[in-house]
């Protein structure tokens, strides 16, 4: 077996938290369930490591079983990757078949005419989502297995969700194939990116929790309800405003959970509105400022601000329109024309 | 002695005699209070009662009358509530419906594929100042722009129609699919190739002849988006298969054409059984 792949494969198996090693090697299927017995799970994972490679080795692993090792290994920890979406556009009406095989063999005909040292590999999963990796090389070099893009395709939609590690000279190449293979015309980047590709997903396939008004009594979900007090010599003075809050944040983010976003970012380029006598700025330039809102999960964390008597509800549309813009970088702008104020560009 | 210990011992007893009489008198007059209590409260919710029909009379001009008439209005308006949500019930339950909004029409679409309810979808409308699409949860394979390109502004009936039509052919083929997956993944060699329309499906299942099993491959293509059956079908046999299956490779394109897949994987004999 080559150096590189046993180098390879062990570092892979490293990157796994220990007790969950076995479970990722019986989904790669490479080795037998008699093989995965012998290796004890429960020594440092640098002993694992080793003894997987040595069984690798028993086995005759090449590259295109390390490849595929890699895939399972990034679709089960999709977390630890940034990921962009990009939206793809066509102009015709035509149904579109999309036909697997077809797809995969135009991929790698365009890679490979373009670059002829490329590994390419494939994995379809239940949910129709197609994981493309991609290891690049150079004209004169071999694929560096850890120069390596990750593409997820689910067939017959204009999203692609890629993440690249370290450089992005081959992101047009990569664009490009994908463009071609599933009968596109063209390919942006959207303004969209997280780590958790779930919820990229839900956004853009609009899975998430939309408040929409019917008649049709929906099933009544659970909720965390404090035990409520029932001493009637207790009055909530509040409470009128308390309900208020709840219904504004529920026709503005629906009931169920949110997409995890970590950030939203916000480039002003206003004009700094100020009272003319205090002359701050001798230039009518636009002020330039970028706000930025972090945290692990910021839809929840927007959502919870007016209960909590941090911000004044309803929210500003801006924190707002997030799911449904399927963004989380904006640009403000001065409106140009009569009334001076501030417009979202596109 | 033995009388200093006795001595002591009906202390004891006689100290715990008047505890014991104590804690039972205040149960006693726990509970006695508590009866009062009750007793008061009944009172003020009959007194309670009567102020509010004294006031109920003063109000009604038609004296003691008026109370069964007024029972019997909240009974209708009840009723007429109850058929009303009965109503809306029955038009969610056609598979179209809608509710009005602030700024137009939320419509809801419910799917349903041989008597089973599926998924719903929803499309929240503005009216001004034209007919556009504010939100919608319909998956993003189908191809709601175009469909709204074509009717939205003009007939919005049909587009309505159309959508739905699309959606219950689109849970109808993914039906087939995943009941194929799920009940007869015995008969199919290596994986379904399917898409996220479900409108091509490609795979290799095993019949049998003469004691042997060969492998068919088929490839199902369903060129109306809005049907649930396929318009092309293709049944191949692998090359080493006698020219006796060629026959039964027609035979099962047709049935792939005129039956939905699960249930030809089903009943129909042929699929497993050896032709003489």
């Amino acid at each position: 077996m080559d150096e590189t792949v046993a180098e390879y494969i062990r570092r892979t198996v490293l990157k796994i938290p220990r007790h969950e090693i076995k479970t990722v090697l019986q989904k790669w299927g490479f080795l037998s369930e008699a093989q995965l017995q012998t290796v004890n799970f429960h020594q440092t994972k640098e002993k694992v490591s080793q003894e997987v490679v040595q069984l690798c080795e028993e086995n005759l692993a090449d590259i295109k079983q390390a490849a595929a090792l890699d895939i399972i290994y990034n679709h089960t920890y999709p977390n630890k990757r940034m990921w962009s979406v990009y939206q793809m556009n066509k102009t015709g009406e035509e149904t579109d078949f999309f036909d697997l095989t077809d797809f995969k063999k135009k991929i790698k005909r365009r890679l490979r005419s373009a670059l002829k040292n490329v590994t390419i590999s494939f994995r379809e999963y239940e949910d129709n989502a197609i994981w493309i990796r991609v290891a690049w090389g150079t004209p004169y070099t071999r694929p560096n297995q850890y120069k390596t893009s990750y593409v997820v395709y689910h067939s017959q939609t204009p999203y692609v969700f890629i993440s690249v590690s370290v450089f992005k000279s081959n992101l047009p190449l990569l664009c490009q194939a994908l463009v071609v293979a599933s009968s596109y015309h063209d390919i942006r980047e959207m303004e969209l990116r997280s780590h958790s590709l779930d919820s990229l997903k839900d956004i853009v396939f609009k899975r998430y929790s939309q408040n929409f008004q019917t008649y049709y009594p929906r099933p009544l979900q659970e909720r965390n309800v404090a035990p409520e007090i029932v001493d009637a010599r207790i009055v909530e003075e509040n409470k009128r405003e308390k309900e208020r809050i709840q219904r504004l944040n529920q026709e503005a983010f629906g009931d169920g959970p949110q997409p995890k976003l970590e950030f939203a970012q916000y480039k002003l380029e206003t004009m700094f509105k100020s009272d003319p006598k205090m002359d701050v700025l001798n230039k009518k330039e636009p002020f330039r400022c970028l706000v930025k809102f972090s945290s692990p999960h910021l839809l929840e964390s927007l959502r919870s601000l007016a209960p909590a008597g941090i911000a004044d509800a309803p929210l500003s549309p801006l924190l707002t329109c997030i799911p449904q813009k399927a963004r989380n970088y904006f640009k403000i702008r001065e409106k140009k024309g009569l009334f001076p104020g501030s417009f979202v560009s596109p | 002695g033995v009388f200093a210990h006795l001595e002591m011992l009906e202390a004891q007893a006689h100290e715990a005699a008047v505890k014991q009489e104590e804690t039972e008198q205040q149960e006693e007059k726990i509970a006695r209070l508590k009866a009062r209590v009750e007793e008061l409260r009944v009172q003020r919710d009959e007194l309670q009662a009567k102020v509010d029909l004294q006031e109920k009379l003063q109000l009604g001009k038609e004296g003691v009358v008026s109370n069964p008439a007024q029972a019997s209005t909240r009974d209708v308006l009840g009723w007429k509530i109850k058929s009303l949500k009965s109503m809306l019930h029955i038009f969610y339950l056609t598979g179209i419906s809608g509710k009005l909004t602030k700024r137009g029409v939320c419509f809801c679409i419910s799917t349903a594929y041989e008597g089973t309810y599926m998924d719903s979808y929803h499309l929240d409308l503005l009216i001004k100042p034209q007919v556009e699409i504010h939100r919608h949860s319909v998956p993003v394979f189908i191809p709601l722009e175009q469909l709204a390109k074509k009717y939205l502004q003009t007939d919005i009936r049909r587009f309505l129609s159309v959508l739905s039509d699309h959606l219950n052919a689109y849970v109808g083929r993914r039906y087939q699919a995943d009941q194929l997956q799920e009940h007869f993944s015995d008969q199919i060699e290596g994986t379904l190739q399917r898409n996220s329309l479900c409108n091509l499906l490609v795979f290799n299942y095993k019949v049998s002849s003469k004691s042997k099993t060969f492998l068919f491959n088929v490839r199902l293509r369903y060129g109306d988006l809005c049907c649930s059956l396929p318009t092309e079908v293709i049944v191949s046999s692998t090359s080493d298969a006698p020219t006796s299956l060629a026959e039964l490779a027609a035979a099962h394109s047709e049935l792939f054409r005129r039956v939905a897949l699960h249930k030809a994987f089903c009943c129909k004999p042929g699929l497993q059984h050896p032709e003489p």
